[in-house]
């Protein structure tokens, strides 16, 4: 293996297919969404340069800040939701001795292969003004009816919790996974020194799928800044805009108004946040490695 | 040394293989193409003895001959499909060698329009809103159909009323209008009104009592679709006329300013009748089949709808339904406000693709399906109010309501727009979000106000 990846040039063919297509398709494309959004671009014509315009607009607009509030409530959410439900439901099912783990197992995981649309549909159903949720209250003889998307603030805690419904499955069966590929042997020596279940997944589970967890918090945090699809579906960005994300702005003002610089704008630092939030994961990832190696030389140097 | 040259051959040989793969199907596909070219010949020469397939290559070479026009265009209920495949109908016996291929207009504001011009891919003809309009002649990939709409005497066709809604800011003719001025009306159940013992409101005063007495007995005042922006944006208009005769439309072309007395009070107006609850509580969430629905079901007993409703209100409803002038902030407000509706013609229609291999054929077939639409409204959907004067009959009688608005319509001074005949894109936008957040009640009339001050600025 040594050898090949010595050879240079065959480590480049290798490459090449999948570097161009990222290239030709991720990184250009980016590159061309900073570019535009210093321009008055409305997406047919020749595009002038207009400097910072876009930018101290966006920067003024009510809708920019509505969007980034909205986009942490998402993401955190979203997060919350999905890795904690995930972590409890696969460490429930590795055990070996619970009944129906297999069934559990796919059940977990059928919303994921559902259409966003189907499940955004299914949502709406239940949480409209007379659908299911306040159908059952009333029943119920209980106050608790009201308008779910239709409220200015509490609907992007439902829109987020309907994308943490549908997307918990995925992150169970990465822990899953990552649970299988622990070998049993830690958790019998575990036993054997007389520690708890609960205790052993703590002390073992958890920490040996720190990068499954790296994984799922990239995949929820950036998840939840590019969040769009429910709200355009479930909300269509209302009312008046308080369902707003950066991507939705972006859509708003490309398709609705033709102004393509101003939503590149808005584009531009959804990007960057982005990048920022995978940054500053990778940086506290890191940090706990190299301190973990840091110790294993330390122990190594007293031994 | 060797194992170094080995495995970069191999690499390349996986490289090549790669391309060659690739490619490979891309001929294939023509070796297949060929293949069946042949095997056809050989089937044509085999039956070149028999005179019937002498007739059969006839009406071949005569199909091949036909000319497929792309039309992207409305086709969703029988408003949109009953006038469509009349003109289709027409067409075929007018232009024989004409067919056309239908793309179904998304109701997405444009957008899929918009990337198909992006893109160099936009149908040989489209139905154009007055947003895309502009858009469009920015970028050089609308027609201007000055000399078609001469020689093919549209022009003269037009009602005087409609003149102006074939010209775009520049005078120049871009789109075949067919739909003539429109309004928006505030329909109401007729029976509803009845068992309640309520009058047709005239006054706010009038109407709020009214309000309280439905929602009382469980039925919805007034059912709004409030997901779709212009129906939130024509439940203010209906107001704001009542207060300034140029409604949203004066807004749009900034002959005056939201901050002005009348469009405050207005917001002040609906942020009242909001609060007392004459739309559904999840108003802003609600489509138009749901909030149709609820009227047509006696669930609700108003709604706001273009006149184009008329048709499928009353084959629901019969006699039970009609509209009332809009209510007003006192009886004298009322009477005098009966002149003036909200809506209006907008200068949208179909439009032709420049770039079109059969641009000028387009052309004159935009101008013909443009006729033939106004044509299968007046006689087969009861609508009088199109762009042209078809000299067609309808055929049966008017419905009520259509007869009622046709008696009014001469007393009519003023019209809005619809949201789709606005100009400027950013009120556009702007109208149609703020009005939603007022009519979900989650926002004051002050915000309202403040926001699109904002936004105009």
């Amino acid at each position: 293996m040594k050898k090949y990846m010595g050879n240079k040039l065959a480590v480049f063919l290798f490459v090449l297919p999948a570097l161009a297509i990222f290239i030709i398709f991720d990184f250009i494309p980016i590159l061309q969404v900073f570019a535009y959004s210093f321009t008055d671009w409305n997406g047919l014509t020749i595009p002038n340069f207009t400097g910072l315009k876009n930018y101290i607009e966006l920067f003024s607009d009510r809708v920019f800040y509505t969007s980034n509030r909205n986009q942490i409530i998402f993401a955190v959410v979203i997060t919350i939701y999905q890795m904690l439900f995930a972590t409890i439901f696969a460490i429930t099912i590795s055990d070996k001795k619970m009944k129906g783990r297999k069934f559990l197992r796919v059940a977990y995981f059928i919303p994921v292969i559902l259409s966003v649309t189907v499940v955004c549909q299914l949502w709406s159903a239940i949480l409209s003004g007379e659908g299911l949720l306040n159908k059952l209250f009333e029943a119920g003889g209980l106050d608790f009816s009201q308008n779910w998307l239709g409220d200015r603030y509490k609907a992007i805690y439902v829109i987020a919790f309907v994308n943490a419904w549908q997307w918990m499955g995925y992150q169970f069966a990465l822990i899953v996974a990552g649970i299988k590929s622990i070998p049993s042997d830690y958790y019998e020596a575990a036993r054997i020194d007389g520690c708890s279940n609960v205790k052993a997944h703590l002390k073992i589970t958890i920490p040996l799928l720190a990068e499954t967890y790296k994984f799922c918090l990239i995949i929820s945090l950036t998840g939840g800044i590019k969040a769009f699809t429910e709200m355009n579906i479930l909300t269509g960005g209302g009312p008046n805009k308080s369902t707003f994300t950066l991507t939705y702005m972006m859509y708003n003002a490309a398709f609705k108004k033709s102004d393509y610089g101003y939503g590149l704008a808005a584009a531009s630092i959804m990007v960057i946040e982005c990048m920022l939030v995978m940054l500053v994961i990778n940086f506290i990832f890191r940090e706990k490695n190299q301190l973990k190696e840091e110790e294993k030389s330390r122990r190594k140097r007293n031994a | 040394m060797k194992k170094k040259i080995l495995s970069t051959l191999v690499c390349l040989t996986v490289a090549t293989a790669s391309i060659v793969g690739c490619g490979s199907t891309a001929a294939g596909t023509e070796t297949a193409a060929d293949a069946d070219a042949q095997t056809t010949e050989k089937a044509v020469e085999a039956k070149t003895s028999s005179e019937e397939v002498k007739e059969e290559t006839k009406q071949e070479t005569s199909s091949d001959d036909k000319i497929t026009l792309s039309i992207y265009t409305q086709y969703a209920d029988d408003d949109t499909k009953v006038p469509y495949d009349y003109a289709v109908e027409q067409l075929a016996e007018a232009y024989p060698n004409v067919e056309l291929n239908l793309i179904v207009q998304a109701q997405d504001d444009g957008q899929t329009l918009k990337t198909l011009a992006a893109t160099g891919q936009l149908p040989d003809i489209y139905q154009a809103s007055t947003d895309l309009i502009n858009t469009f002649r920015e970028s050089n990939q609308i027609m201007v159909l000055n000399d078609v709409a001469e020689k093919t005497g549209f022009i003269d066709k037009l009602y005087d009323a409609n003149k102006d809604l074939a010209y775009a800011e520049d005078g120049n003719i871009y789109a075949f209008p067919f739909s003539g001025q429109e309004y928006v009306l505030w329909y109401y159940n007729k029976a509803l009104f009845e068992e309640n013992n309520l009058e047709v409101p005239k006054t706010y005063e009038d109407l709020l009592n009214c309000v309280e007495t439905f929602t009382q007995s469980g039925i919805i005042p007034l059912a709004l679709f409030g997901q779709e922006g212009w129906n939130t944006a024509a439940a203010y208009d209906v107001i704001a006329t009542r207060y300034v005769a140029g409604g949203i439309k004066a807004l749009d072309e900034g002959s005056a300013s939201i901050t002005d007395d009348g469009y405050v009070s207005a917001a002040k107006k609906l942020e009242e009748l909001v609060a007392a609850g004459l739309f559904q509580k999840d108003a802003t969430t609600t489509n138009y089949d749901q909030a149709s629905e609820k009227f047509l079901s006696g669930e609700a007993a108003m709604f706001i709808n273009g006149q184009w409703y008329i048709e499928d209100a009353t084959k629901a409803l019969g006699d039970d339904v009609d509209w009332m002038f809009y209510p007003a902030e006192d009886e004298a407000a009322y009477e005098a406000g009966k002149a003036v509706f909200s809506g209006g013609g907008s200068a949208s229609g179909f439009a032709v693709n420049p770039d079109s291999e059969n641009a000028e054929l387009a052309a004159e077939v935009a101008e013909f399906i443009t006729e033939k639409y106004c044509e299968a409204k007046v006689m087969y959907r009861h609508n009088p109010l199109v762009a042209i004067d078809t000299g067609k009959e309808p055929d049966s009688e008017y419905p009520a309501m259509m007869q009622k608005l046709s008696d009014t319509l001469p007393s009519i001074t003023s019209t809005t727009k619809f949201t789709w005949g606005l100009t400027n894109s950013t009120f556009n936008d702007g109208i149609q979000s703020e009005s939603q957040g007022l009519v979900s009640g989650q926002f004051t009339a002050d915000e309202f106000i403040q926001d699109l001050e904002d936004i105009m600025e």
